[in-house]
């Protein structure tokens, strides 16, 4: 029986660990696509920092909207993406399916259930300023990595003290995954997706430009 | 004790490895064609048997209720279970879940050497401390078991993987890696093939619940002691490692399925499936 309770108590001590624990590089979205604007259930919040994210983001259409809608990653840095759907490997035409084509959702119905999966390969952004690292940009090294900077101001604040500023070079801020219907340009689901880290969401303001 | 009739060439013994290629076949990649039925591409959509029934913090009574609509293949599904496990034991998880079956036939590739024993783990305090947290983690808001580690999640995109990038993709991220390796270590590795189904599959531990509660009422896997010599054949083959012996075979039916491999090793057919005595 003792070993029973210890057992127990080991698969709740470990269980626990790993359902706080989250993992920062993905997340997922549920929304509802309607015609007048629809909304994610709740945010995506990803940390900062890594090379690559992946958002999963499923929504369902809700009557009366039916059409063509765009899907965009948007925010204030561009960020490279590529999007997939979620499909049948053979699709035997039992049910209506949306096409995915060009960016676009096409052939959206009515009750029509989505599946998208959004791959994201954010810039590296100076730990300063929060700004996302272009060619021409200064370099510096510090234990191993190497950091840009926009220009000598945060180049020198990041010299005066670095350990402030360390790891902080992953890109912050708030974006959104944009459903816009092709015909009326009206959007019709946002997903918002904030990356967050060291230094907070959003906090390229330490330095102003 | 059972009336011992053996059902050793019964058509669910005799076929059980068709019956789970079978179910494969229906439910995953490439045909996929019960999920194609509803407009689902895998078990994530509205055959989700596991989201349905965790309640998250914050939640109101109607978003609960509107998770039941969401996945109301996987409420259909899960109902089904239980119910037919009260009455005929396990045997959506020994012969039709595709995901354990999947596992358990990869199980059978890999050489013996390979393979990982759990039977030293007892399985059903470790899969209740599972369950617990499972339900209650999200419930006080602690965070979620639910999705993050899911086999019904990855399996399926182990087979799209192949052909789709959308499946690739699930495996280009920490949570997708992680999960891979649960369905590797504790399915393709792990001796007889179902330790996760054993230790972490929450439906699976809801169903053993049902298999009890039935147990003097429905068909199970059933020793007829004094038949048994306690030759502890059946306990070496039993994949979820349910099986102890002492003065004679006694079955754990928390952890038990109906999938046969120990009648059919009993030199002296003291198991059987079938009604108490």
């Amino acid at each position: 029986m003792t070993k029973k309770i210890v057992v127990f108590l080991v698969a709740v001590g470990i269980s626990l660990v790993a359902a706080v624990h989250r993992w920062d590089d993905s997340g997922h979205a549920i929304g509802l696509i309607k015609a007048k604007g629809g909304e994610a259930r709740h945010p995506v919040s990803l940390g900062s920092g890594n090379d690559r994210y992946m958002l999963i983001a499923t929504a369902a259409v809700v009557p009366p909207y039916s059409g063509n809608a765009r899907v965009e990653l948007k925010g204030e840095t561009q960020i490279p993406y590529t999007i997939d759907v979620a499909r049948p490997v053979v699709d035997l035409g039992i049910r209506h399916l949306p096409r995915f084509s060009d960016g676009t959702l096409h052939d959206l119905r009515p009750h029509d259930r989505v599946a998208l999966w959004v791959k994201m390969n954010p810039p590296k952004a100076d730990p300063v300023c929060g700004m996302a690292c272009e060619e021409g940009y200064e370099r510096a090294d510090y234990r191993g990595k190497t950091y840009c900077f926009c220009g000598e101001g945060c180049r020198k604040a990041f010299e005066q003290d670095p350990e402030k500023y360390r790891d902080r070079d992953g890109l912050r801020g708030n974006y959104t995954l944009a459903f816009t219907d092709t015909k009326t340009g009206r959007p019709v689901l946002n997903v918002p997706i904030r990356f967050t880290g060291k230094g907070g969401t959003g906090d390229g303001n330490e330095h102003q430009h | 004790m059972a009336t011992n009739t053996s059902t050793k060439g019964s058509f669910w013994s005799r076929y059980r490895t068709w019956i789970i290629v079978a179910g494969i076949v229906l439910f995953l990649p490439p045909l996929s064609l019960l999920f194609q039925m509803t407009a689902d591409s895998n078990f994530c959509g509205s055959w989700c048997p596991r989201m349905f029934f965790t309640w998250r913090k914050g939640m109101s009574i109607h978003e609960f209720l509107l998770g039941f609509l969401r996945s109301y293949m996987g409420v259909a599904l899960v109902v089904g279970i239980l119910a037919s496990t009260f009455f005929l034991g396990r045997a959506w998880c020994s012969h039709l879940c595709p995901i354990g079956g999947t596992m358990e036939l990869g199980s059978r590739i890999v050489p013996r050497w390979l393979k990982i024993d759990f039977s030293s783990i007892p399985a059903s305090p470790f899969r209740y401390g599972y369950l617990a947290v499972y339900l209650i983690a999200s419930a006080v808001g602690l965070g979620s078991l639910c999705c993050n580690y899911c086999n019904f999640a990855t399996v399926p995109r182990v087979f799209g993987a192949a052909f789709l990038d959308a499946d690739l993709m699930y495996f280009l991220r920490t949570a997708g890696l992680i999960n891979l390796g649960l369905v590797v270590v504790l399915g393709f590795l792990s001796k007889g093939g179902r330790a996760y189904c054993n230790l972490l599959c929450p439906v699976g531990a809801l169903d053993a619940l049902s298999n009890r509660l039935g147990l003097r009422f429905g068909r199970k896997m059933r020793v007829d002691a004094a038949q048994c010599d306690s030759c502890g054949a059946c306990s070496k083959v039993c994949p979820t490692w349910s099986i102890s012996v002492h003065s004679a075979a006694t079955i754990d039916h928390l952890s038990c399925m109906p999938c046969r491999q120990c009648e059919k090793v009993c030199p002296k057919n003291a198991i059987a499936y079938g009604r108490p005595a």
